[in-house]
């Protein structure tokens, strides 16, 4: 899952983007309003985590430009301003969780994840698709209740596809949901993931729409 | 020990007005007597002055009969009396009259006791040519009734006049004293914590001072508790950011596993974060303290110079850890009214805030100097400096300015500003002529002293 984290202190921004990585999010940093703002509206983010008091511009005003260009971008706020009416405009104005610093790394990511689910309609945690299974947190997958092993990039492909089954998947889409900033992508990186995948699983399980791109196809049982 | 009543204002008023009311009676009174006394006795000393002589001219007429007895022809004629002697035989009397002579005066007036026991205004007149003795007398009692008759018609109203007045006058009080009686009643009634300003629809002028500086009072109360308040709250806010930053570090040092890299610059970080955090919960105590410092903490003349070496000192071995040139330029003694903790923090921040803001490398240099019996302390780096948008928001409480990487609160300005208002100094932040990053000059006000060096 690719994050956006906007964090000005620059101390707590390197241990959040340290601390997500290793519980293995991808995560790009911006340390203010109006960055924030742009990176969020170009797109390819699962879910941001945003201070309020950036600079620039304020995080309240970001999420409220946000929302008023109906982006839809799951937003967690993280913010030392706490008092109940502080929460209550956040919510309000957008935010689809509001967490008071400091907070706890596995929380933070247990949050994420459950921002990410519910904005995909999922209710809970464990992803199925026909016989695959998808544990976020855990980052486990198992095929037929037996467990698969797979790279970090395999996983997050196959969570992003498991995420959004039924849907086709550009290419672009794909990289930018699996690489955050300062990765050279090879162009056909995505294919060979693809690959692997099918190899590690069955090969039927991800459609390819050819010059579109990849899709998961809901089976029966879950429609 | 005599304990003492709570007094009622309106018991106090009522008692002084009616003491001093019956007081300048009484004045009246005294004064009425003692000019009526005076005017009855001229007047009735004239009338025996006037009665002698012409008792004295009617003596021409022979005397060789016996003593006459005058017929006494008033009811007051029992009070006067006289006696006429020729060639000190008693020719004529009145009929209460004794035979001896009233008085031993042979001229004017006497007040004598004679046989009948009774004392009385006695005039005596002598003539030398004829021989004949004139004396005419006159009851004092009388004179005593008319004064105590005029006396009386001023004491008696006042006996029954005064009950009348105080019940009166306790009804005037009563209704003067209404506004007052309403104002303590209004914060009587207001809960403790109430703060709002007292609003009465009609306050009298002598009152509208009190109200107004109570109003006063309640808003400067109110703006400080709003401070209190939002200072706690900033506080709390500013200090959450470097705990989540710590915690978070920590966190990471513990899920970096194998990667030692990783450990090892996530735990220097939390390092960093506890310096930072120690270093703002100072800055805070030092702000909260000095909110609360009365603006007139100069206390003893310290010097400046001295001090800014001292502190030069201490600052010395940062700025050599970053390559960076601290210079002192601090020659002549410049002595300035304050507090020696108060000044030090000062000039500590102005130079701490200079190193941490200024690249490696960076020249800082301090200056004390005495312009014309004007102390000036001027900072000056060549780090980036600021724009004019930043410079206006300097001194906002936890305002920092963008891009810069080193972390502060903007709580060091706040405490700088506070410091030099406190001892009524003035500070200046502008871009430094010389080394190009930014210049900060406090003036101290001149002194009427002389501060040559001795």
């Amino acid at each position: 899952m690719r994050i956006l984290l906007a964090e000005d202190d620059p101390m707590l921004g390197d241990g959040l983007r340290a601390g997500l990585r290793q519980l293995g999010f991808q995560v790009d940093w911006v340390r203010d309003g109006m960055a924030a703002e742009r990176e969020l509206i170009s797109g390819g983010y699962t879910a941001a985590v945003l201070d309020l008091g950036l600079p620039l511009k304020d995080g309240l005003d970001v999420l409220q430009a946000l929302r008023a260009r109906k982006n839809t971008t799951p937003v967690l706020v993280l913010t030392a301003r706490d008092a109940v009416p502080d929460r209550v405009r956040g919510l309000d104005l957008g935010a689809d969780d509001y967490v008071a610093k400091p907070v706890d790394l596995h929380e933070l990511a247990a949050r994420l994840r459950s921002l990410v689910r519910r904005a995909h309609g999922q209710v809970q945690d464990i992803l199925r698709c026909g016989a695959v299974q998808l544990d976020p947190s855990a980052r486990l997958v198992k095929l037929d209740g037996e467990s698969v092993m797979l790279s970090t990039r395999e996983f997050d492909l196959l969570h992003a596809l498991m995420l959004n089954a039924g849907r086709v998947m550009s290419r672009e889409q794909l990289e930018q949901q699996l690489y955050s900033w300062g990765y050279e992508v090879e162009s056909n990186a995505i294919e060979v993931h693809i690959h692997h995948l099918r190899r590690k699983l069955r090969a039927d399980i991800i459609q390819t729409v050819r010059g579109v791109g990849y899709t998961l196809l809901r089976t029966p049982e879950l429609a | 020990m005599i304990f003492k009543r709570p007094q009622s204002l309106q018991t106090r008023l009522l008692a002084m007005v009616l003491t001093l009311l019956t007081l300048v009676w009484l004045g009246a009174a005294l004064f009425t007597w003692s000019d009526t006394r005076h005017e009855v006795d001229e007047l009735l000393d004239g009338h025996l002055a006037q009665a002698a002589a012409l008792l004295m001219v009617q003596q021409t007429r022979s005397d060789e009969d016996d003593v006459v007895d005058a017929p006494s022809p008033h009811k007051y004629a029992p009070d006067v009396t006289f006696q006429v002697f020729h060639k000190a035989r008693l020719t004529t009397r009145s009929a209460n009259a004794q035979t001896t002579p009233l008085s031993s005066e042979k001229t004017g007036f006497a007040t004598v006791m004679l046989l009948d026991g009774n004392q009385w205004r006695v005039f005596a007149m002598h003539d030398n040519e004829t021989d004949v003795q004139v004396f005419v007398g006159e009851q004092t009692e009388s004179r005593d009734e008319i004064v105590w008759g005029v006396l009386r018609n001023i004491l008696v109203p006042l006996v029954f006049a005064l009950p009348l007045l105080a019940l009166l006058l306790w009804w005037a009080v009563r209704h003067g004293m209404a506004p007052l009686r309403q104002l303590s009643q209004a914060l009587a009634n207001r809960q403790p914590q109430a703060l709002e300003p007292v609003v009465l629809d009609k306050v009298p002028t002598e009152m509208q001072p009190l109200v107004d500086s109570l109003n006063v009072l309640f808003e400067r109360i109110t703006r400080m508790i709003a401070f209190e308040r939002r200072f706690t709250s900033d506080a709390a806010h500013e200090l959450r950011t470097p705990i989540a930053a710590i915690r978070a570090q920590a966190q990471v040092a513990l899920g970096a596993g194998t990667d030692a890299v990783q450990r090892e610059h996530a735990l220097q970080s939390t390092l960093i974060g506890c310096d930072r955090a120690t270093r703002l919960v100072l800055q805070l105590l030092t702000l909260a303290r000095l909110e609360a410092a009365p603006s007139t903490a100069a206390t003893s003349t310290i010097d400046l110079s001295q001090l800014a070496r001292r502190i030069a000192a201490d600052l010395a071995p940062t700025a050599l850890a970053h390559r960076q040139d601290l210079e002192l330029e601090a020659n002549a003694p410049c002595p300035v009214p304050g507090d020696e903790t108060l000044l030090g923090v000062l000039i500590r921040n102005l130079i701490d805030n200079a190193l941490r803001y200024s690249p490696d490398g960076a020249r800082v240099c301090v200056n004390v100097t005495n312009e014309s019996a004007q102390v000036v302390l001027r900072v000056e780096d060549s780090g980036p400096g600021m724009t004019e948008q930043e410079i206006a928001h300097l001194g906002e409480r936890f305002y920092r300015v963008l891009g810069h990487t080193q972390p502060g609160s903007g709580l060091g300005w706040s405490i700088v500003k506070r410091i030099v208002e406190v001892f009524g100094a003035q500070v200046q932040v502008n871009r430094a002529p010389l080394l190009g990053g930014l210049c900060v000059t406090v003036r101290w006000p001149k002194t009427a002293a002389p501060t040559t060096a001795s």
